[in-house]
């Protein structure tokens, strides 16, 4: 009898459980809370904040919790420490291109090939979030960006001058804003980062008189110091350095002084990538409509082209505990309605790299001028670090030296050839 | 003759503690004042509009109340650490000056060493998942008791050693056991050194950048000296916002040090031992 009841009991009481279980588990579904890590750039956290909002809103019973992290340096760090330690959140936000390839994509994130999505991502994007193992591994966020230089568009109006096409046109009409008594040529070395822009920016003209350049520099047989395209971004560094078309303070003036300058008219020129707009758009809102913005011209007029700077990528790490539902906020971020969340909470900065993406009418000139590069086939190109894997730490360092008449142009070109040397051998790349 | 030379040097000494310490903290209160505009110049100019108000509030909701979860974590990080460092340092540099053993030796080593080797971040980590302790408030205790520990230690134990043993042998002659020793004799005396690793080792955990950064990761973990890179970026900086913030940060130890002015200032100069 007693043995019976406590079978009975236990029966029931299994039962029990297993109902609350089977009872329960489709609640717990409906609670999943994704982690999600960002950088701390206000415009990043503003964009994250609209997109979580507006996800939440269209997938009930999916809560995100926004984490941010550093920037540069110290954020890549932060980005490998947690992957190794298996304590990455649920969805990541990190740049695509070579230092996507630096994290190990294989390894550590999810194989997002099959995502229904991926139809609507553009074929150029889906090439710098792509695996060694031909696998794609991540979502677009953000607008692809410009590398050039952004204009006054008074002191052009003023002084009667025109968009340059080639470098012979840029380096004319500097000589007479010079001549008017303003600086033709803003520079900020006070943050190294910013002076890398003349290389950097000039990949289009590079890749289009040596089309094997990344190919053959990945796998060692071409040089920045033996190729004398490649060689081009470091001697224009140097020729504006010696002609005298600095801002006085170019040695440490920041990029937010950069920004005011260009907007304020206290500079013509400032090599720069497009995202500044949205500085200035807080820094000067009223002359947000006074820059413009044009790709750093090559020798030749006739090929006239912009260097593409692709946007940051979403990540699913292999340790998430929730892989479907990230997937789903993926999938809202590569949709027309997530680049529509984007554009509402950061205003537009460039053309997003989703199919059907449009952008608002009344975009500030200097991304109205980035349109036409991208509506015409061959006039984009990728910048280095997204067709190659490997980008030198110390770049920076080496054109500030260079810019500001340090070092020769050819001394740095070879410079950064042996700084490229040691990250190449780090990743493991054949030929090195 | 004297005399004059005497006041030169007094007023250089506080013409160069103004140059360095006062003036970068005038150009913070100043810049904490202005527009993000304005601040983004980075001048000593007066600002055109004052709105201290504005950004304490705007720095105290960003990130929903970042910054006062970020206050109590950090009180109780430094409290915590700072009194684990007194009581083990002082414990550890006592056996160590009193009885000399087989053992002396190779805890000298490893004290040594936790001084000399720099510690690894992803090892780290992994014992502290091991121990269940990643992620958590009292697991970076831990940590900052382990890399203080070192160098609390030898102060307390070059300290000790000027005490004189007969104390610890009247006290025993009396009665008292290891414990009441330790506690009722010793620890008393060594007011003067407790005192400057109180404010060495609260300085440094409260000012502690990236142990947090490594070890505590999360907004509800964030302590004060990670709220900065909420209004700093690599591209964008927000300088009004940030330099309220530290002004924000910069007033707790100012309050902790004219309230304790003259303790920390006795203890530094009080004689070793009375009586």
């Amino acid at each position: 009898m007693t043995l019976r009841t406590t079978r009975r009991v236990l029966i029931a009481t299994a039962a029990g459980l297993a109902l609350t279980t089977a009872l329960s588990a489709p609640a717990y579904a409906e609670d999943v809370t994704l982690s999600y890590l960002v950088d701390n750039a206000p415009s990043t956290v503003a964009v994250a904040e609209q997109m979580i909002k507006d996800f939440e809103a269209a997938n009930p019973g999916i809560k995100i919790e926004l984490e941010t992290r550093p920037g540069g340096g110290d954020g890549d760090n932060i980005v490998k420490t947690r992957l190794a330690t298996g304590e990455m959140t649920d969805v990541f936000l990190y740049n695509s291109g070579s230092l996507f390839q630096a994290i190990n994509p294989t390894q550590n994130l999810v194989d997002l090939s099959g995502e229904p999505w991926q139809a609507d991502v553009l074929d150029s994007f889906k090439t710098v979030v792509t695996a060694p193992d031909g696998t794609v591994r991540g979502a677009p966020i953000g607008a692809a960006m410009g590398g050039g230089i952004l204009y006054n568009i008074p002191i052009y109006k003023e002084l009667g001058l025109s968009v340059p096409k080639s470098w012979a046109e840029f380096m004319a009409n500097n000589d007479k804003i010079k001549a008017a008594g303003k600086a033709p040529v803003i520079q900020t070395f006070g943050a190294t980062w910013t002076s890398q822009l003349f290389v950097l920016g000039d990949f289009f003209n590079v890749q289009a008189s040596v089309p094997t350049f990344a190919a053959d520099y990945t796998a060692n047989k071409a040089k920045y110091a033996s190729t004398p395209a490649a060689m081009k971004g470091f001697e224009r560094q140097e020729e504006i350095f010696k002609a005298g078309d600095l801002n006085a303070d170019f040695a440490a003036a920041t990029f937010e002084e950069g920004a005011t300058k260009v907007a304020t008219g206290e500079g013509a020129h400032y090599p720069m990538l497009t995202f500044a707009v949205s500085t200035i758009q807080q820094l000067a809102p009223e002359h947000l409509n006074d820059v413009g913005f044009f790709a750093i011209p090559g020798d030749d007029a006739a090929s006239n082209g912009l260097t593409v700077w692709m946007p940051a990528g979403l990540y699913i790490p292999e340790t998430s505990k929730h892989q479907a539902e990230a997937k789903k906020f993926l999938a809202f971020a590569a949709s027309i309605a997530g680049c529509d969340s984007q554009t509402a909470a950061g205003g537009a900065t460039g053309p997003y790299l989703v199919k059907g993406c449009t952008l608002p009418k009344d975009v500030p000139p200097a991304v109205a001028d980035l349109l036409p590069y991208f509506q015409q086939d061959g006039t984009t190109a990728p910048a280095l670090e997204f067709v190659s894997p490997i980008k030198g730490p110390s770049l920076e360092q080496i054109t500030v030296e260079v810019g500001s008449g340090i070092r020769s142009a050819a001394d740095g070109a070879a410079l950064y050839d042996e700084d490229v040397k040691k990250q190449a051998q780090q990743l493991g790349l054949p030929g090195w | 003759m004297r005399r004059p030379i005497h006041i030169w040097g007094g007023i250089a000494a506080i013409l160069i503690t103004t140059v360095v310490f006062i003036v970068p903290f005038l150009f913070i209160v100043v810049n904490a004042m202005k527009s993000s505009r304005e601040a983004a110049m980075r001048s000593f100019a007066m600002p055109a509009v004052w709105r201290l108000w504005d950004n304490l509030v705007e720095v105290i909701q960003t990130r929903d109340y970042m910054v006062l979860t970020a206050f109590v974590n950090s009180t109780i990080l430094t409290v915590a650490s700072v009194t684990m460092l007194v009581i083990f340092g002082a414990m550890v540099g006592y056996v160590l000056q009193r009885r000399p053993s087989i053992w002396t030796g190779p805890a000298n080593f490893l004290i040594l060493a936790g001084l000399i080797i720099p510690p690894a971040v992803v090892p780290t980590i992994w014992l502290l998942q091991g121990l269940g302790l990643f992620k958590t408030l009292h697991g970076l205790i831990l940590i900052e008791v382990a890399y203080g520990l070192s160098f609390s230690v030898l102060l307390f134990r070059a300290f000790i050693a000027t005490i004189p043993r007969e104390l610890d042998e009247a006290a025993i002659i009396d009665g008292a056991g290891p414990m009441r020793i330790f506690f009722g004799i010793i620890l008393p005396l060594l007011r003067p050194v407790v005192v400057t690793v109180i404010v060495v080792q609260s300085v440094a955990i409260f000012n502690d950048f990236t142990n947090p950064l490594y070890y505590l990761p999360g907004n509800k973990n964030a302590t004060v000296q990670l709220t900065l890179y909420n209004f700093l970026s690599q591209f964008n900086t927000s300088y009004n916002l940030l330099f309220t913030d530290i002004l924000l940060i910069t007033i707790p130890p100012l309050i902790v040090y004219i309230f304790f002015n003259r303790q920390i200032v006795a203890g530094l100069t009080a004689g070793a031992v009375k009586g």
